[in-house]
C-alpha cells in the first residue's frame, strides 16, 4: 500500500501535535522540591508540615485564613454565626461543591470529617485543636452546627488548619487504613494522583473547582495542571534544582543559599514574617539524666543561639531564647529579662555546685549517673547541623549528648516512644495558646507532649486560657504557663525561622501564606508568566 | 604437575630476601607504600599531631584551606560547617576509617579463610559450607550494613560486623580453591600415610601452604572494604557525631558543596588516596609473592 502525499502531511502534523502536546502540558506543571515527606496524608493522623502542605491543596476547610494570618475568610462555608455564649457555631455551606470524584458535598460529609477528628477512636494527636466538642450535626444539607461544652476563642482559627480538612466519607471508609496513604477524595483545587513515600506526591488540577476562598485572585480552577512534590533531602541539590529549573518553586532553600539565590537572575526570593516557626530541643523531664532542673538550665546556658543563627544559618534566622516568639500574641513580657542566655561559666558553676563532677573524658557524672543524654532528631541536613552544634556547645559544660537521627517516615513514631532523653522539633503557631496547648497538656503525652510534662497547674491554666472569653484572662493564663515552663527549662529554644519561598522568574510573583508553615497554601494563584 | 608446594619449599628460601627488594623495585608500589605508611603514621599519631581539637567547634565556619584567598595557617585545610579544624578531623577520621577497614578485613579474612580451608580439608562439609557461602555472596555489603544498623543502631561496630561478614564469602571461596589444589598434593597423602593427626596436617601442611596466597587476596580486598565502609558512613550508618570518619565527613560536606567545596572534597580525596595506594600495593604484593605469576 502506498501513501498519498496528503496522508504524509497529516501524519507529520499529527506527529508534531503529539510532540507539542507534552511540551504545552509541561508548561502548566511544576515540581516543588522539599526536604522530608510525611508519614501519611490523613489530616487527623499527621502533624507534619509536609502533610499540611499537600492537604491544603487536596481539600478545603470550613473557614480559611488570609495571608496576613489574622483575617478569617470563607472556605467551604460562605458564612457563619456564633451564639452569644460562644458555644454554638453555625456554618452555612457553599452550594455546588463537589469532591474530586464528582460526588456533591453535603453537610453529612462535613459532620463526619470533623467528628472523626475528635473521635477518641481516631486518637488524633491534634484533637484538642477542635475544642471541647459536644456534638457536630447537620441541620440540613447545607447547614452545620458545631456545639462546644466550653467556649474556645481559637476555634475558627483552628478550623482553618489542615486538620479541619473536609473529605468524602464513603471513600475514606472504603480506604480504611489506607486513607491518606493510597488515596484521598477531597474538595480541593487539586486531586490525589499518586504517592510514592519518600519520593514524590503527584496531584492534579480539579477542573470543576470554583469555590476557593474569596481572598484569592483566582476564583476558578487552579492555573497549574499538575504539581509534583518531590523529596530531595540534600540542600545543595534542592538549590541546584531551582537554579537549573528542574524545580520551579520551593520553600526548602538552605539559609546559606538565600543570598546567592537573590543574586541569581532567574530566581526570585520572597519572605514572610507573618507567622512563627520555632526550632527547639526538648527534654523528657522524667528521665534520670535530665530530671534535675539545674542540668536543664545549665544546658540552656551552654547553647549559643546567636552563634548558631549567625554561623549555621548566616543570619537568616532569629536566635530564640523564648519558647515562642516574643512577638506572638499573649507572650508574657515579664519573662523578657529572665530568659536564659549564653553563659558557659555560669552553667559550669551551676553544675559544679549541684555536684556533677567531670570524669576523665570530661563528661560529668553524679552518683554514677553520667550526663550522656540521648537525643532523637530528624535525619536531614537541618537537624544534622543543629544537633551537632548543640552537641559541641554542651560538651563545653561536660554534657556528652548522643545523637540519633531518623528518617522522617520513622522519626514520628520513634518520637512517640519513651526511648530518648532529648528530642529536636520545630513547630508553627500564631499565638501562645496555639503553641502551649499543643505541647504542654498532660493528655498530649507521649506525643506531642514528648517532655512528659504532667502538671495539674499547667493543665488548669491552659484550660482557663483556652475557654477564656476576654483577652485579659487569656493572656494572663497563658502568661503564667509560659513562666512555669520557662522556669522549669523544659526546652532549649534554638531559633525562630521566617519563611522564604524561592521561585523561578518563569512563575508569577508568589504571595507566601504561612499557615502551618505550608507557604503555598491552596496553590490557586500559582501560575506561570504569560 | 607444577605445584605451589614444590616451588614454595624449593625456591622460597633463597628468594626470601629478594621479596622486599622486588616490591620496592616497583616504583608505583614503593610510592604507594610510602604514602600509605605516612597516612597510617598520621592516623596513629593523630592525638599528638592534630593542631586542634577535632570536636571543638568555633565561630570560624567554612574557612577555606590555606592555598585559597581567605585561608589561614591556623587552619591549614580550613574548617567545616561547624567551625572545626579540617586537618585535625581528617587525621582522626582517617584513624576511624582505617580501624574499620583493618579490623573488618582481618576478622572477615580469618573467618573466611578458616571456613574455606576446613571446607577443602573435610570434604563432607564442603557442599554445605559452599552453599552457605553462596547465600552470603548474594547479600550486598551495603544492604547487610543497613540491616545490621536497623537492628543495632548506627555505630562503628555494626559497620565492622557488616564489612567482616561481607568479606567472609569471597575469602572462603579463594581459600577453598587454593586449599583444594594443595590437598591433591602427595605430601598430604604422605602425611596421612604416616598417621599425622588431622590437626597437624591442617595447620602444618595445609595452612602454611595457603597462607601467602590468602594474604595477597586479603590485601587486595582491603581497599574495597575501606570504600564500602566509607560508603556506609556516608549514608549515616557508621560513626556517630561528633566522631570523625572520612565517609561521614564527605556526607556532611555535601550541604556546602556550592559554597565551601573543600569540606566534602578533602575527605573524598583522602578516601581516594588510601584506596588507590592500598590497591597498588596489593597488586604489587601479588606480583611479587604469587608463585604462579612469578613463573
Amino acid at each position: 500500500m502506498t501513501r498519498t502525499p496528503k496522508h504524509s502531511v497529516r501524519l507529520v502534523l499529527a506527529a508534531s501535535t503529539a510532540l507539542m502536546l507534552p511540551a504545552l502540558a509541561a508548561a502548566q506543571e511544576v515540581t516543588i522540591v522539599r526536604e522530608v515527606d510525611s508519614n501519611n496524608y490523613d489530616p487527623h493522623r499527621s502533624t507534619a508540615r509536609a502533610a499540611a502542605e499537600v492537604l491544603f491543596m487536596l481539600g478545603d476547610t470550613l473557614v480559611s485564613l488570609e495571608p496576613d494570618m489574622q483575617t478569617l475568610s470563607d472556605g467551604l462555608a460562605h458564612s457563619w454565626e456564633v451564639s452569644d455564649d460562644g458555644l454554638i457555631y453555625t456554618f452555612h455551606l457553599k452550594e455546588g461543591v463537589t469532591f474530586c470524584d464528582g460526588k456533591p458535598l453535603t453537610a453529612d460529609d462535613v459532620v463526619w470529617s470533623l467528628s472523626r477528628w475528635v473521635d477518641p477512636e481516631t486518637s488524633s494527636p491534634v484533637a484538642w485543636r477542635a475544642g471541647d466538642v459536644v456534638e457536630i450535626r447537620a441541620v440540613d444539607d447545607l447547614t452545620v452546627e458545631y456545639e462546644l461544652s466550653a467556649p474556645f476563642s481559637e476555634l475558627l482559627y483552628q478550623l482553618t488548619q489542615s486538620f479541619g480538612t473536609i473529605f468524602d466519607r464513603d471513600s475514606a471508609e472504603a480506604l480504611g487504613e489506607d486513607f491518606g496513604i493510597n488515596g484521598f477524595n477531597g474538595t480541593g483545587p487539586f486531586c490525589w494522583v499518586d504517592w510514592a513515600p519518600r519520593d514524590r506526591m503527584v496531584i492534579e488540577r480539579n477542573p470543576n473547582y470554583t469555590w476557593g476562598p474569596s481572598f484569592h485572585d483566582n476564583q476558578g480552577p487552579a492555573h497549574l495542571e499538575r504539581i509534583t512534590w518531590q523529596i530531595v533531602p540534600e540542600e545543595s541539590t534542592r538549590t541546584v534544582a531551582l537554579i537549573t529549573g528542574q524545580s520551579q518553586i520551593t520553600q526548602y532553600v538552605p539559609a546559606i543559599a538565600i543570598e546567592q539565590l537573590r543574586a541569581t537572575p532567574t530566581v526570585e526570593v520572597v519572605q514572610s514574617d507573618e507567622a512563627f516557626w520555632t526550632y527547639f530541643m526538648g527534654f523528657k523531664v522524667d528521665k534520670d539524666v535530665v530530671a534535675d532542673p539545674v542540668v536543664r538550665q545549665a544546658m540552656n546556658l551552654a547553647v549559643d543561639q546567636e552563634a548558631m543563627a549567625e554561623d549555621l544559618f548566616f543570619g537568616m534566622v532569629e536566635p530564640a531564647f523564648s519558647y515562642i516568639s516574643q512577638a506572638a500574641l499573649d507572650w508574657n513580657p515579664d519573662l523578657d529579662d529572665r530568659l536564659l542566655r549564653h553563659d558557659v561559666d555560669l552553667a559550669n558553676r551551676m553544675l559544679d555546685e549541684a555536684g556533677w563532677e567531670r570524669g576523665s573524658d570530661g563528661v560529668r557524672a553524679r552518683d554514677g549517673l553520667e550526663l550522656r543524654p540521648l537525643a532523637y532528631v530528624f535525619a536531614g541536613s537541618t537537624w544534622a547541623k543543629i544537633a551537632e552544634a548543640v552537641q559541641a556547645d554542651l560538651l563545653q559544660i561536660g554534657v556528652g549528648m548522643e545523637i540519633q537521627a531518623f528518617d522522617a517516615t520513622v522519626a514520628w513514631s520513634r518520637l512517640a516512644t519513651q526511648e530518648f532523653d532529648m528530642f529536636g522539633m520545630s513547630f508553627p503557631y500564631i499565638s501562645a495558646g496555639d503553641a502551649l496547648n499543643l505541647y504542654f497538656r498532660s493528655e498530649n503525652t507521649p506525643t506531642p507532649n514528648r517532655m512528659n510534662w504532667i502538671d495539674q497547674m499547667t493543665d488548669d491554666l491552659l484550660q482557663a486560657g483556652k475557654t477564656a472569653t476576654d483577652d485579659g484572662t487569656r493572656a494572663s493564663s497563658y502568661g503564667e504557663v509560659l513562666e512555669i515552663v520557662h522556669d522549669a527549662a523544659v526546652w532549649i529554644p534554638l531559633y525562630h525561622e521566617p519563611m522564604f519561598i524561592a521561585h523561578t522568574t518563569a512563575m508569577a510573583p508568589v504571595v507566601p501564606h504561612n499557615i502551618y508553615g505550608a507557604g503555598l497554601y491552596k496553590g490557586l494563584d500559582l501560575r506561570f508568566n504569560d | 604437575m607444577s605445584t605451589t608446594a614444590e616451588i614454595d619449599t624449593a625456591a622460597l628460601a633463597p628468594r626470601r630476601r629478594a621479596w622486599w627488594q622486588l616490591l620496592l623495585a616497583d616504583r608505583a608500589a614503593a610510592l604507594g607504600l610510602l604514602i600509605l605508611a605516612l597516612i597510617v603514621l598520621g592516623a596513629a599519631l593523630a592525638p599528638l599531631i592534630a593542631p586542634h581539637n577535632p570536636y571543638a567547634s568555633s565561630r570560624a565556619v567554612m574557612l577555606p584551606p590555606v592555598w585559597e584567598a581567605r585561608g589561614t595557617w591556623t587552619h591549614i585545610l580550613g574548617t567545616d560547617g561547624q567551625g572545626r579544624d579540617m586537618l585535625s578531623r581528617i587525621l582522626y577520621g582517617t584513624r576511624t576509617t582505617l580501624i574499620i577497614g583493618v579490623v573488618a578485613v582481618l576478622v572477615g579474612g580469618i573467618f573466611g579463610s578458616l571456613l574455606g580451608l576446613l571446607s577443602a580439608f573435610y570434604k563432607r562439609i564442603d557442599p554445605y559450607v559452599m552453599r552457605l557461602v553462596d547465600m552470603m555472596l548474594s547479600f550486598p555489603a551495603i544492604l547487610l550494613g543497613l540491616a545490621l544498623v536497623a537492628v543495632f543502631g548506627p555505630g562503628v561496630v555494626p559497620v565492622i560486623v557488616a564489612l567482616a561478614i561481607a568479606t567472609i564469602p569471597d575469602c572462603a571461596r579463594i581459600a577453598r580453591s587454593i586449599a583444594v589444589s594443595v590437598m591433591e598434593q602427595e605430601f598430604i597423602e604422605a602425611g596421612r600415610a604416616v598417621g599425622l593427626s588431622d590437626r597437624a596436617l591442617f595447620t602444618r601442611y595445609l595452612m602454611r601452604n595457603c597462607v601467602s596466597s590468602i594474604m595477597i587476596f586479603i590485601s587486595l580486598r582491603f581497599g574495597q572494604v575501606i570504600l564500602i565502609g566509607a560508603a556506609l558512613s556516608f549514608l549515616g550508618l557508621g560513626a556517630r557525631p561528633p566522631a570523625a570518619e572520612l565517609g561521614m565527613m564527605a556526607a556532611q560536606g555535601r550541604d556546602f558543596l556550592l559554597f565551601a567545596p573543600h569540606i566534602a572534597v578533602i575527605p573524598s580525596v583522602a578516601i581516594f588516596v588510601i584506596v588507590l595506594c592500598a590497591n597498588i600495593v596489593g597488586d604489587a604484593l601479588r606480583d611479587v609473592l604469587d608463585p604462579r605469576l612469578r613463573g
